[in-house]
């Protein structure tokens, strides 16, 4: 699984499909296709350059011979971490992940801390009868701003009379970004633990809260007999169900923001979208570059611990002034990262970002 | 049991390496050989009366012919045995040329292996019976399915050679994709033009029935006298067809399956198909820039459409051409992988078109976002290594051919395989490029794989000529390979009758057996296989002549 074949990197033609739809493509140094072609010939390439690539995976998803450059991307980062030929950030979080299973490297034993903050219990999945897991994520259990997302996504559930549990400290880094990153035989560690977790207390069911740990639990973890979703598609369902009734109106102008792991990746548009159109009052404006051409916020892929070197207009930058040309008021999405990436220049230009638990909290 | 060994020497082809001598002699002594003999040209005409002699004077009943491959004078030995009254199905091949002296240069070598190879030949031989080939009457008519351009091909040449023609359509009118084209290049014609012409053609003829608006609701039968049922807007119509053509064409790319490129969402985003529709009523500004997108559902993994259209370079081509002729001042990029304008004369074509100004990106276009203002496409100049943003007033996806929407429905009804894209794969791709598998069932045009226009009117031009060659005596020869049921082994599984293609295998619910209908087996050994009780043979080769020409082939040295 881990490996690209480079046989696929031989059928390679040259088309540029990728190029054309990376989101680092003309404002980077970064040319996948290019890259594709080095491989080919076993050039060699300069030690910075594939830290570029978000795994956004439009290239892999449109690539007309299936060679699937961001997979080949990450076996290139994989021989430079072999080597140890890597950022000190990227290796930072490496360590991190190794010793405290998660990339920030905070303690374990707070990983189920956010709990506190809830008005209720959270049971141990354990001790549920439904054996249905709450997958944190680290960001979302460490980061301040983020760790009001599980609050809320938690809160949203537990309206819905939806029975779950949490692992707490028994949950380890998904290993989405480490595989990204180039780190096979961490991710395979992560991975062993985790399902021997879910194994031990026999998970049913896992609700993702960020898509990238659903992206990788679902694709990359091999066939567990699990159901994996995103909150998004719970909380869809349950207000299509009437279980959750957004009451309170929320008259503003909304844009939703597509993450690459829930969308081009995973095929989730419209159940984001349809939990902001049974908000009252609220209007729904999409980007010119929305669904499966949305553009990436340059999260992903370990962007998030890196910083690359070139400065150019961030594409998080680009989003933001297409929103605010658009008149959005609030610019919503479905991802931690994209949060994370898209806050900065929004605040700097006056618009506000919301994960969108957060608008749902507002009006339930 | 008499059997005649003939050894030939095919000149120096054989002898060189094969000591023909030695074998010839060696044979001799072997009970139940009559005769063993070499010669240099036994396919010659003194070679032939060799062998006619020995079969009149020493009255054999076996001959055993170590040449060249089978497949080369096959009918002539076969004609020379039922010249000298022995049945033409006791003759043995065994190839010693392809087979033996072509491949190595060691005489001793080589020898052995042929000993081995008549020896086999010989061991299998004793097992043969004498076999009737049959004669069924055909009826001196065709069914063709489908009237555009390779229907219409089939159906001029069939009723001109007086054959009696069902021609079967879909759709309310004839003439299929074609007829909707304008200008088609090479020949400079609308395809109206091309298909009244076509279709005037058939018009006078009594033997030409058309049925437009209809549908097959059954077909059954053999070859020779098929049994169809139309459902025609007057109702059920029932004949009796000799053989069948199918010409049920492509089904033109949806490009709604590739997301990125927005198609259907904007109506500024066009195929080539609505293109010819439309070229006149476009709204376009003054000096309008057009981008034409090449492989849009061709050489497409993800979208599980790897060939290449072969049509659609060609018809971008077109498209640049026909703006350019519009509207010299208009800016026309055209984004291709390859250009490959493979017909004659098309890579010129391509050339005049660049002199008229389109220029050519070697890009795959990655995305086009509408925005009020135009239709952005991104992508990368892969010549340059260059990424662009480039906006556009309109843009034409050159849409490759997808195979038929009735292709499993066809295949089902006609018994007609599929190939890996889900067209109709023939019998054999360069040998028999128009058969299937079923005898009297052609296929032709592009319901095979992509053609062009002239291509397809060729294909079904050829497989006319070889149906007519089937049915036009009125009789034809079946060959007698077929399969028995010995009553005694069958248990009544019945996964023989899964296993045939022909569905000549039927269940008898009283004794619960099967037996095979004979007119309908077409000898392909399936059900053989197949047989858990190994209560299934196949007239002419039986399990016991494989399994002897085996322990030939392995025994001691």
């Amino acid at each position: 699984m881990l490996e690209q074949s480079q046989t696929r990197v031989l059928t390679c033609i040259q088309c540029g499909k990728c190029t054309g739809g990376c989101p680092e493509a003309g404002k980077t140094p970064f040319n996948i296709r290019m890259l594709v072609r080095k491989r080919q010939f076993k050039s060699s390439i300069d030690e910075n350059i594939p830290w570029y690539c978000t795994s956004c995976g439009a290239c892999t998803i449109r690539c007309p011979r299936d060679v699937k450059p961001s997979e080949m991307i990450i076996e290139m980062r994989s021989s430079f971490v072999e080597d140890g030929d890597i950022p000190v950030s990227i290796q930072k979080a490496l360590e991190n992940t190794s010793v405290q299973r998660n990339p920030w490297g905070r303690s374990r034993a707070k990983r189920g801390a956010w709990v506190e903050k809830l008005g209720f219990e959270v049971p141990h999945v354990s001790e549920t009868t439904s054996k249905r897991l709450l997958f944190t994520c680290c960001i979302q259990a460490y980061d301040p701003r983020c760790m009001v997302i599980p609050v809320n996504v938690a809160t949203i559930l537990n309206k819905g009379g939806l029975e779950f549990g949490i692992l707490g400290e028994e949950e380890a880094c998904c290993g989405n970004e480490i595989r990204r990153i180039g780190e096979s035989g961490l991710f395979e560690e992560l991975q062993e633990e985790n399902i021997a977790a879910f194994k031990e207390y026999g998970v049913q069911e896992i609700i993702t809260l960020s898509p990238h740990c659903m992206n990788t639990l679902k694709k990359e973890y091999g066939e567990l007999g699990i159901k994996v979703t995103h909150y998004t598609e719970i909380v869809a369902e349950m207000i299509k169900e009437g279980k959750i009734v957004p009451k309170a109106p929320y008259a503003k102008k909304v844009i939703y923001h597509d993450p690459c792991f829930l969308g081009k990746q995973n095929g989730i548009f419209d159940e984001p979208r349809s939990i902001l159109k049974a908000i009252d009052g609220l209007e729904l404006l999409e980007f010119s570059r929305s669904r499966e051409t949305s553009l990436c916020c340059e999260g992903g892929g370990g962007r998030m611990f890196c910083e690359v070197e070139t400065t150019y207009q961030r594409n998080s930058e680009v989003r933001v002034i297409e929103a605010i040309e658009k008149g959005a008021e609030v610019m919503a999405t479905s991802c931690p990262f994209c949060v994370m990436t898209l806050e900065d220049p929004a605040t700097e230009k006056g618009l506000a970002v919301k994960e969108l638990s957060e608008i749902l909290m507002e009006v339930i | 049991m008499k059997t005649g060994i003939f050894i030939c020497h095919c000149g120096h082809n054989i002898k060189h390496t094969i000591d023909v001598k030695k074998l010839s002699q060696y044979f001799k002594k072997y009970p139940n050989v009559t005769v063993s003999e070499d010669y240099p040209f036994v396919c010659s005409e003194p070679g032939q009366d060799m062998i006619r002699e020995s079969i009149e004077k020493q009255g054999l009943d076996r001959v055993l012919i170590a040449s060249c491959t089978p497949s080369l004078h096959g009918d002539l030995f076969k004609d020379l045995l039922k010249k000298s009254d022995l049945n033409p199905f006791l003759l043995r091949r065994v190839s010693i040329r392809e087979h033996c002296s072509w491949v190595g240069d060691d005489l001793e070598i080589n020898t052995e292996k042929a000993r081995r190879l008549i020896l086999a030949g010989l061991y299998s031989a004793a097992h043969y019976v004498p076999l009737e080939e049959k004669v069924v009457e055909v009826t001196k008519s065709a069914l063709i399915v489908g009237g555009g351009v390779s229907g219409l091909s089939a159906a001029a040449f069939l009723s001109k050679m007086g054959m009696q023609v069902y021609l079967v359509e879909k759709e309310a009118e004839l003439g299929g994709h074609v007829r909707a084209l304008k200008n088609i290049w090479p020949a400079r014609k609308d395809g109206k033009e091309i298909i009244d012409e076509m279709v005037a053609e058939l018009a006078g003829r009594k033997n030409v029935e058309i049925f437009t608006s209809t549908t097959i609701s059954a077909f059954e039968g053999f070859f020779g006298n098929y049994e169809v049922t139309l459902a025609t807007p007057e109702g059920e119509k029932k004949m009796t067809a000799g053989g069948v053509i199918v010409a049920i064409g492509f089904a033109p790319f949806d490009p709604i399956v590739k997301p990125e490129l927005n198609y259907g969402k904007d109506e500024r985003i066009i195929t080539t198909l609505e293109f010819e529709e439309r070229a006149d009523t476009l709204q376009l500004p003054e000096n309008p820039r057009i981008a034409i997108l090449h492989c849009v559902g061709s050489r497409d993994e993800q979208i599980g459409k790897p060939y290449c259209s072969r049509v659609c370079c060609i018809n971008a081509l077109r498209v640049g051409e026909a703006v350019k002729n519009k509207c010299k001042d208009s800016y026309v990029e055209s984004f291709y992988m390859d250009v490959r304008a493979h017909p004659r004369g098309g890579e010129e074509y391509f050339e005049d078109t660049q002199e008229k100004g389109v220029l050519f990106t070697r890009a795959n276009v990655a995305e086009i976002t509408p925005t009020p203002a135009g239709l952005v496409i991104r992508g990368e100049d892969t010549l340059f290594g260059e990424f662009f943003e480039r906006e556009f007033d309109l843009v034409v996806l050159s849409i490759g051919m997808s195979p038929p929407i009735d292709n499993k429905l066809m295949a089902t009804l006609f018994k007609i395989t599929l190939d890996k894209d889900k067209f109709f794969l023939e019998a054999h791709i360069k040998l028999r490029p128009f058969d299937t598998a079923v005898k009297g069932i052609f296929i032709a045009g592009s319901c095979s794989g992509p053609k062009d226009v002239e291509e397809s009117i060729n294909h079904g031009r050829a497989s006319a000529v070889k149906l007519f060659g089937f049915l036009n005596l009125g009789y034809a020869f079946v060959d007698p390979f077929i399969s028995s049921v010995d009553p005694k082994r069958c248990s009544g599984c019945r996964m023989c009758e899964t296993a045939c293609v022909a569905k000549a295998i039927k269940f008898d619910e009283a004794k619960r057996v099967v037996h095979v209908e004979e007119a309908a087996c077409m000898g392909c050994g399936l059900c053989n296989s197949t047989c858990p009780s190994s209560a299934i043979s196949l007239k002419g080769s039986i399990d016991m002549m494989i399994d002897d020409e085996i322990s030939a082939l392995t025994e001691a040295i």
